[in-house]
């Protein structure tokens, strides 16, 4: 019954359609609504999170940001029924994930990659690791190969299909683990802080490969880091203190809201602190974000004149 | 202290089909005061050369001299070797063990010959160094700490044997910003006394060119550069014949010299970028 439903869920739907940005792809994929979870230990009860308002729509990159034990993970393992909340609801393309009976339906349409790659591999073999997930779903065998070959080459390892992956940097692990997921054919990817034990280059084939996800592929992606960087380039960040979101917005809006980013213990991007402190200086400097925002704000703030008199 | 590393190679499992080169024919001193990052992608050799600082790897071929000890030598001090060396792994915080902080940041003292209240005095001190209060830590179960918090205890385990050479291999990978920046302070902090020798392994090319005065790259196993950051970052072009990448302020400083405002600042901060916009600015 459920991988009959799984299937359709993960396939038939016409808001997955590659790259055209159809009316159904911006409608609500994932919604909390005043979701609370504490861990309970005996006597002790830690909170997770408390009272959260969330709405992920199709195709949105959205990245969550806080301190160590604000919550990030808590609320990223409510998003795919990893964890039920105590209160309040969180919904799966409309499906409760405190529903039992369709616990498969919602995790194979919100897959979920953790910190370190070695804990998510499976299997000896790369293509049986990749094939994982869509066997427990109850797919076709032959249906199966098609989706190994389709996931290894969205995320550039296809020639490693038959190798082992513990011979893999990082950064290829990584996308290993996003490849097994996209093997159920998700309409979204949790990224768990995935690039935080990752070199330079595993960050950015990581970074470019979700980013292609999303782009291409339409698949909305929910990325939580410690990295300013990654949050440039989202729709929309959140940002999570003690429990609770405590903004949300555009990153411009978010990294310019200097309350918040303090009371978070969040740093902005480098571009945007200097373009900050140029400011405060009494530069006539705008906001920036990226490196290359800051590098035209200040050419344009120095004049030629004291640009080429050097 | 003094570190000199002369024709160091190493190979995993030699004489087998998985035979590996880890390190090639490394060489290079660390004086006394140097704060040096050591940078190279996944698998380039930076954890094997550092595991070897304090013989958790035996010396193959080439030779290692920590001070006056020989690490090279049939028999190695061990002990005072790595009473001296202080190691801290990544993810530290997984090493935690013991059932109390005070436990666990004692165990290194007490196996170094340290009395109870010598250790007891040092594991105090460590935790106060590292920014948490020993009385109200002391006695709790280090598993009951944040992430950030525990991190810091395993720092302290290191610090309280008082090595005089400290290796840390990717300190801040995983912490927030917050973290981050606490840990860096607190090398910056344990320079003016504790441990004159600190070596870093780190990703964070922004964290290399701020804190580093010294950096060597490995790549392949083989050292390929033995410089300072300015000189890496600024006056050369190696960083894109690998796989690293630039400081964010050496990358806006190049995007706004493509502009024509060059500033002569070695930018290796934010701080530094700023000082010397304004200076443009304004001069």
């Amino acid at each position: 019954m459920s991988d009959k439903g799984t299937e359709s869920a993960a396939n038939g739907a016409p808001q997955v359609t590659e790259n055209s940005i159809t009316a159904g792809q911006n409608d609500a994929l994932i919604v909390a609504k005043d979701v609370t979870y504490s861990y309970r230990n005996g006597e002790q009860v830690s909170r997770g999170v408390k009272g959260v308002d969330l709405e992920i729509r199709g195709g949105e990159f959205v990245v969550v940001l806080g301190r160590n034990g604000s919550g990030k993970s808590t609320l990223a393992k409510l998003l795919n029924g990893f964890l039920v909340p105590d209160e309040g609801t969180v919904t799966v393309n409309g499906v409760d994930t405190a529903d039992d009976d369709k616990i498969f339906d919602v995790r194979s349409t919100v897959g979920m990659v953790f910190q370190n790659p070695d804990n998510q591999m499976v299997a000896s073999v790369i293509e049986s690791d990749v094939a994982f997930g869509p066997e427990n779903l109850g797919v076709p065998r032959d249906e199966i190969e098609e989706r190994v070959t389709e996931a290894l080459e969205t995320v550039g390892m296809e020639s490693y299909r038959t190798g082992s992956p513990n011979r893999l940097s990082g950064g290829q692990k990584q996308r290993i683990a996003i490849a097994a997921i996209l093997a159920m054919r998700p309409k979204a990817i949790v990224l768990d802080e995935s690039t935080a034990m990752l070199d330079p280059k595993g960050r950015r084939e990581i970074m470019d490969t979700i980013l292609k996800l999303q782009r291409e592929k339409g698949m909305a992606v929910v990325l939580i880091t410690h990295y300013m960087d990654e949050a440039i380039a989202a729709d929309k960040i959140h940002i999570m203190n003690d429990g609770e979101i405590i903004a949300s917005g555009t990153p411009r809006e978010v990294f310019q809201n200097e309350a918040a980013i303090q009371r978070a213990g969040l740093e902005l991007p480098v571009a945007a602190k200097v373009a900050l402190n140029l400011k405060k200086a009494g530069l006539n400097i705008g906001f920036a974000l990226t490196d290359e925002e800051l590098a035209e704000e200040v050419a344009v703030a120095l004049t030629e004149e004291k640009c080429e008199s050097k | 202290m003094r570190i000199e590393v002369k024709n160091l190679k190493y190979v995993y499992s030699p004489k087998s089909p998985f035979e590996k080169v880890a390190l090639d024919d490394i060489s290079f001193t660390v004086d006394s005061g140097d704060t040096l990052g050591i940078v190279g992608s996944t698998g380039s050799g930076k954890s094997t050369l550092c595991r070897h600082l304090n013989a958790l790897i035996r010396v193959q071929s080439g030779s290692i001299t920590v001070g006056d000890i020989a690490l090279h030598a049939r028999k190695v001090d061990l002990k005072t070797l790595r009473k001296q060396v202080g190691m801290l792994f990544q993810f530290p915080e997984y090493q935690l063990f013991a059932d109390t902080v005070k436990k666990d940041v004692e165990f290194g003292p007490l196996n170094f010959g340290f009395s109870a209240e010598e250790a007891e005095a040092a594991a105090k001190q460590a935790l106060e160094l590292v920014g948490l209060d020993f009385d109200e830590v002391a006695g709790k179960s280090p598993f009951e700490l944040s992430g950030g918090q525990m991190r810091r205890v395993a720092i302290a385990g290191v610090l309280a044997s008082k090595p005089s050479v400290l290796v840390l291999d990717e300190p801040t990978a995983g912490l927030d910003p917050v973290g981050k920046r606490e840990i860096l302070q607190l090398v910056t902090e344990l320079k003016k006394g504790v441990t004159d020798t600190v070596i870093i392994i780190s990703h964070n090319m922004d964290e290399i060119a701020e804190f580093c005065n010294r950096v060597i790259v490995l790549d392949n196993g083989k050292l390929i550069a033995d410089t300072t950051p300015d000189e890496l970052f600024n006056h050369s072009d190696l960083v894109d014949k690998t796989e690293l990448d630039y400081p964010h302020t050496v990358k806006i400083k190049r995007l706004l010299a493509a502009k024509g405002c060059t500033l002569d600042s070695p930018a290796l901060s934010a701080d530094q970028l700023t000082a010397a916009i304004i200076g443009r600015a304004k001069g």
